[in-house]
């Protein structure tokens, strides 16, 4: 028998069973279809809410402090009930969908991507660093989701129109402001001479660009003040910066302000103690009192400044209760200010689904863009988004001091101690 | 620039390439020997960062006595890997693929047993010395830096004697000129290039816990490291430890002076564009460039 005839003979039988299985499939599916139709008729049971965040690669920690202030807050919206949704008339629990992008631009828009489509989720909170957070900020307007950053604050992410974006840190050039301001008040206080001269080191991404805008604004608004006599962009997460702080020694400035992520901070201030460098006042943007940093370096972390989104130190009762309830959920206290916006980017996405009454991402997004959250832990208390979907609040300087204490030194209204400067030799 | 700050810079070239020259080593015996470029180097320069830390954080050790120590731990280690993998490979006079492969994919293991073990949080050595600077007038030296090079000269002296004073040394000489003529004269190939791989992998060990007193590491830590090596030995000529140290100062001296008119953030595109030059300019490297003179003379 020829294999074309053996195959012919085959098919009839071939086609019967196949005829049958459909039948038995479709006989085993049938009573699916109601028990099917009444959960769609029920509704959703839960509130699917994606969480893309670096807890690996070199954000890994940052990452994960924003991640846990984001479980707080879903836990204790989850032990109250949930959240209440008028349309469905029952109150609902968030539900989080993590995703850990590695600290990888390219992972970390796609993740997004996937929580927005695979996984159906209602908004997606993440982002954290700038060069993150613009990786997946092109995905929300593209899906029509609404998407909150807990750790991104380039004006150039929010300046693109994009109409589902938002962002619960206030812009860097704002930080760049406020510290300059911050060294302003020094002068205007007599701690400091007119006309110091500021050496720039700048994390080569927005961020960097923004902060340098912010000191630049404010020098420009206030002449005389300081000078800037040197100015140099780096890669983030190098490992020698010898050359460039060779290039700031050369330079004579009083001064040193560099814009940094945790790890260049550590490496670079270690590199910089190590060379023996000394300048009236260093900061190194928004970080200098993480507890890596103490451990790390030690005492030589000692008058470092920062203008930061959140401190613990921030006399609001809700700040109390946070740290408390942080430190009991997670078993250690906040470290800087990561677990606060995301917190209260969580509180606010609740409170926007809330007031939209149902699972609808439009109606989130426009609640959202209206949305109050008067007991917020940020500076000022009062957190709502502004027109381009970035918030617009101010920060607050803290210094490292001797015997591992933080304190508040700017501004006047909210400080808790007071900044010493210049820093001893 | 001041003859200060001149003189600063010179200094920290000097140091660097020290450091350099101790990291890169290790490559070159293991190249020379068996013409394997063991692209698991930063894995193990990792591995050696943690053993140094591990010792210090939890025995108290001192990092430079850990560097010591990393030696021997590390050189068995080698040899069992020589045992157990690497005498596996087919033997050639060319690097081959499945060498490279093969290390390659010891580098991802060892990186992410690193993460399984140490996780991805980066840890940093401090001692009373880290943060110490040596002033000599209008220069300052920083303390880790000079005990580090100390630390490297050290090992690197010691080579050399093991090198020109030993029949393993000479073995190790004979088998990076010509394999064949090596074992025609009586070397034992497989045992010289299990030792060869051992002291490789010793040095490797070694650079990483010294590289750890001065910089912080993570699981990732190596990968800069690798292309700087990489720089090195093909400056160096491939099989040269002479080409090696004149290697890591010329990297070190062209990192260190560049970077007053090139901005920092192209300070990694300094060490591709001199792998591109010596590759097509100097393929033989300094060694070569150094013999061909010799031989015009």
């Amino acid at each position: 028998m020829s294999m074309r005839r053996f195959a012919s003979s085959l098919a009839v039988p071939a086609l019967a069973v196949a005829a049958a299985a459909t039948v038995l499939m479709l006989g085993l599916l049938a009573p699916a279809r109601p028990a099917r139709a009444a959960a769609a008729a029920a509704g959703p049971a839960d509130i699917p809410v994606g969480v893309v965040l670096p807890i690996s690669g070199r954000e890994a920690k940052p990452g994960q402090y924003q991640r846990e202030g984001i479980e707080l807050a879903i836990h204790e919206i989850n032990q109250a009930g949930g959240i209440a949704v008028k349309q469905l008339g029952k109150k609902l629990l968030l539900r989080e969908v993590f995703y850990d992008d590695g600290s990888d631009q390219a992972k970390s828009s796609g993740l997004v991507e996937r929580a927005m489509t695979a996984d159906g989720v209602i908004a997606v909170l993440g982002g954290y660093s700038t060069a993150l957070g613009e990786a997946e900020s092109v995905m929300p307007d593209r899906y029509q989701t609404p998407w909150i950053t807990t750790g991104a604050a380039a004006t150039t992410i929010f300046s693109h129109g994009y109409q589902w974006i938002f962002g619960t840190l206030s812009p860097t050039d704002l930080l760049g402001y406020t510290t300059a301001e911050f060294l302003g008040s020094l002068v205007n206080a007599g701690k400091l001479h007119k006309g110091l001269k500021l050496a720039l080191a700048l994390e080569n991404t927005d961020h960097g660009i923004d902060y340098e805008k912010g000191i630049a604004k404010w020098n420009q608004e206030h002449p005389g003040y300081f000078t800037v006599v040197f100015s140099e962009k780096f890669d983030l997460g190098a490992t020698d910066f010898s050359g460039l702080l060779q290039k700031i020694k050369t330079s004579h400035a009083d001064i040193f302000l560099a814009d940094a992520h945790l790890q260049d901070y550590i490496t670079m201030h270690r590199q910089y103690v190590q060379s023996g460098m000394y300048h009236q006042m260093i900061s190194y943007g928004a970080r200098g009192p993480e507890s890596d940093a103490r451990k790390a370096l030690g005492d030589a972390t000692n008058y470092i400044f920062a203008g930061i989104w959140w401190s613990g130190k921030l006399p609001y009762p809700q700040a109390k209760k946070f740290i408390a309830s942080y430190q009991a959920f997670t078993g250690h206290p906040p470290d800087s200010w990561y677990p606060a916006t995301a917190y209260d980017a969580t509180r606010a996405l609740a409170m926007a689904i809330e007031h939209a009454g149902k699972l609808d991402k439009t109606a989130i997004r426009d609640q959202l863009r209206t949305v109050v959250l008067k007991d917020s832990l940020l500076p000022g208390q009062v957190l709502r988004f502004g027109k381009n979907g970035q918030v617009d609040i101010p920060f607050v300087i803290v210094q490292n001091q001797p015997g591992g204490k933080v304190e508040i030194v700017f501004p006047k209204d909210a400080a808790t101690g007071q900044a010493i400067a210049p820093q001893p030799h | 620039m001041s003859g200060a700050d001149f003189l600063n810079l010179v200094i920290s070239a000097l140091l660097l390439a020290g450091v350099y020259a101790a990291m890169a080593v290790g490559m070159t015996i293991i190249y020379g020997v068996m013409k394997i470029v063991n692209l698991a180097h930063a894995g193990f320069l990792m591995l050696g960062a943690y053993f140094v830390y591990e010792l210090y954080e939890r025995g108290g050790v001192d990092p430079l006595l850990g560097v010591v120590l990393a030696f021997p731990v590390f050189f068995l280690f080698g040899v069992g890997l020589h045992r157990g993998l690497i005498r596996r490979l087919p033997v050639s006079d060319q690097p081959t693929l499945a060498s490279l492969l093969l290390l390659f994919g010891l580098w991802l293991v060892l990186q992410n047993l690193g993460y399984l073990v140490w996780g991805n949080a980066d840890r940093a050595i401090l001692t009373p010395r880290t943060l110490s600077v040596l002033r000599l007038g209008p220069i300052t030296i920083p303390t880790v830096r000079l005990v580090v090079f100390g630390g490297a000269a050290a090992s690197l002296a010691a080579l050399e004697l093991v090198l020109h004073r030993t029949w393993f040394g000479r073995a190790v000489r004979a088998l990076m000129q010509n394999r064949d003529a090596g074992r025609l004269v009586g070397v034992d190939v497989e045992s010289t290039a299990r030792v060869a791989f051992g002291v490789g992998i010793a040095f490797a060990g070694a650079a990483g816990g010294m590289l750890a007193m001065l910089y912080s590491f993570s699981p990732d830590f190596g990968s800069p490291f690798l292309l700087r090596a990489f720089v090195i030995i093909v400056l160096g000529g491939l099989e040269s430890f002479a080409g090696v140290a004149a290697g890591a100062l010329v990297l070190a001296l062209i990192e260190t002076f560049s970077i007053q008119v090139v901005p920092a953030s192209y300070q990694p595109a300094i060490a591709f564009s001199l792998l591109v030059v010596a590759l097509a300019v100097l393929p033989g490297g300094l060694a070569g460039l150094w013999a061909r003179r010799r031989r015009w003379a």
